[in-house]
């Protein structure tokens, strides 16, 4: 069943184009986002969140079209990503404390619980933690109001190999509870070991958005890495 | 209190905002543009909009499950308790200068504002003035506050001027009164005062808010 559904949306910059991006996310699936810098994978996001008003199309998530039912949505969605940290001074205690305030499913016990598995301090700051500690901090946030969706905009980018396989194994985790999850990325090996559905955007336009394995069947050659045929696939839309 | 007021007090703003409230104090200092304190208390304001925009609070503050017009409404609340809390201080010390230090010789003998009405309607139009060029100014990108706040300093800085130049014409002596003197024009001044405070900063929000629904993040 699919629980998000972006349907032909556009947004036009001076020099960059999103052009008739259209997409479904599967509920209880992993979905890898792909594309090089600068493809659209952000602003895609960001239009997913509000944060970018596209020019045209539609958003809806459990049905519900985002334009008209933003508050109760957000209610139900988690963002993280690798790149922004909020408040850097303030600890995670007080950043938790506020912001606890907005979720009336905000569940004590399993912050408790995600705030022991990932070995975050409360004490500490966000300016104190590590690129990948960060990205907890913010999967803390999302999962301790039980958010059904997870959007995470690069989350790995910048984590060493070890940190990158913890946070992976933590996405199957949540999978396996039934959490939905679209996870952009550049580096296409993080879904050849989680991702169940592939999207490819390139110059601001979906190529692809389906299973990894059609994705492989498709566009792949034979013995081909997701990584060399993401590759391939630029360098062919380049010449 | 509402809870993006309270974010706002609590992550947003910096303990430097509280501080310069203490600014309100300077209504009492003789021999000095005393308007300057209103002034001082936007810049411990500017202060925390500089700190927040360091520490994303605007995205942050977007993707809560609120709406954005409520992100624009924190804000506001937030700059108009500062405000408040100033004034209110202001009106007290400006109320001991009208009674107890109403014949102090280091206020009679003062060629500079008297703290009277007429002085706290000033206050509320340069709190007026920087919550439209500045509080305003600031939402129509949501992340510069150099220009606005260089507006809100050459405007404030031309009223403190004004203010404090008017009382030298001939006929608006009036309007540095000591004590009880002219109460009913320096009270009508004080609700002129109010009124733009009032009318200035609604309007404010109103476009801050159409402005930042606009914006992309």
């Amino acid at each position: 069943m699919d629980i998000v559904e972006v349907k032909d949306i556009c947004k036009t910059y001076p020099v960059f184009r999103l052009n008739d991006v259209s997409f479904s996310l599967e509920e209880g699936k992993i979905t890898g986002f792909i594309g090089r810098n600068g493809a659209g994978k952000t602003t895609t996001i960001k239009s997913m969140l509000n944060l970018v008003h596209t020019d045209s199309g539609e958003i809806t998530y459990f049905g519900l079209p985002l334009s008209e039912h933003e508050k109760e949505i957000k209610q139900r969605i988690g963002y993280s990503t690798g790149t922004v940290s909020w408040y850097p001074r303030k600890t995670i205690r007080e950043i938790v404390h506020v912001t606890k305030s907005f979720y009336p499913t905000w569940n004590e016990e399993a912050y408790r619980k995600y705030l022991s598995m990932f070995g975050l301090d409360e004490t500490r700051k966000p300016i104190e933690l590590s690129e990948g500690m960060k990205v907890k901090f913010n999967l803390l946030l999302a999962l301790s109001h039980r958010a059904e969706i997870l959007i995470l905009d690069e989350p790995t980018s910048g984590l060493d190999p070890f940190s990158r396989d913890e946070l992976l194994e933590l996405f199957e985790t949540l999978r396996e509870r039934g959490v939905t999850i679209l996870f952009s990325t550049h580096i296409t090996s993080d879904l050849e070991k989680c991702a169940d559905n592939i999207i490819y955007i390139s110059s601001g336009e979906i190529k692809a958005a389906c299973t990894k394995a059609a994705f492989m069947q498709t566009f792949g050659r034979a013995d081909e890495t997701l990584e060399e045929i993401f590759l391939r696939l630029e360098r062919e839309a380049r010449s | 209190m509402s809870i993006i007021l309270k974010k706002e007090m609590r992550l947003s703003a910096l303990l430097l905002t509280y501080l310069f409230i203490g600014f309100a104090v300077m209504t009492l200092v003789p021999g000095y543009p005393i308007l300057c304190g209103a002034f001082f208390i936007t810049l411990g304001i500017f202060q925390s909009f500089q700190s927040a925009r360091e520490a994303n609070d605007i995205i942050y503050s977007a993707l809560l499950p609120i709406a954005k017009k409520d992100v624009v409404k924190g804000k506001y609340q937030f700059v108009m308790l500062i405000e408040l809390c100033s004034f209110i201080i202001m009106v007290v010390l400006t109320f001991v200068r009208m009674t107890v230090l109403k014949d102090s010789a280091v206020y009679r003998q003062n060629a500079l504002m008297n703290a009277n009405p007429f002085y706290l309607g000033m206050v509320l139009l340069i709190f007026g003035l920087f919550n439209v060029v500045f509080v305003g100014g600031f939402f129509r990108t949501a992340y510069k506050i150099g220009k606005p706040f260089i507006t809100h300093i050459i405007v404030t800085f031309l009223v403190i001027f004004i203010a404090e130049a008017l009382h030298h014409f001939p006929g608006l002596e009036v309007l540095n009164a000591f004590g009880f003197d002219h109460f009913v024009l320096q009270i009508s001044l004080l609700i002129i005062g109010v009124l733009f405070y009032g009318v200035l900063t609604f309007l404010s929000y109103k476009k801050a808010c159409a402005d930042f629904e606009k914006i992309d993040l």
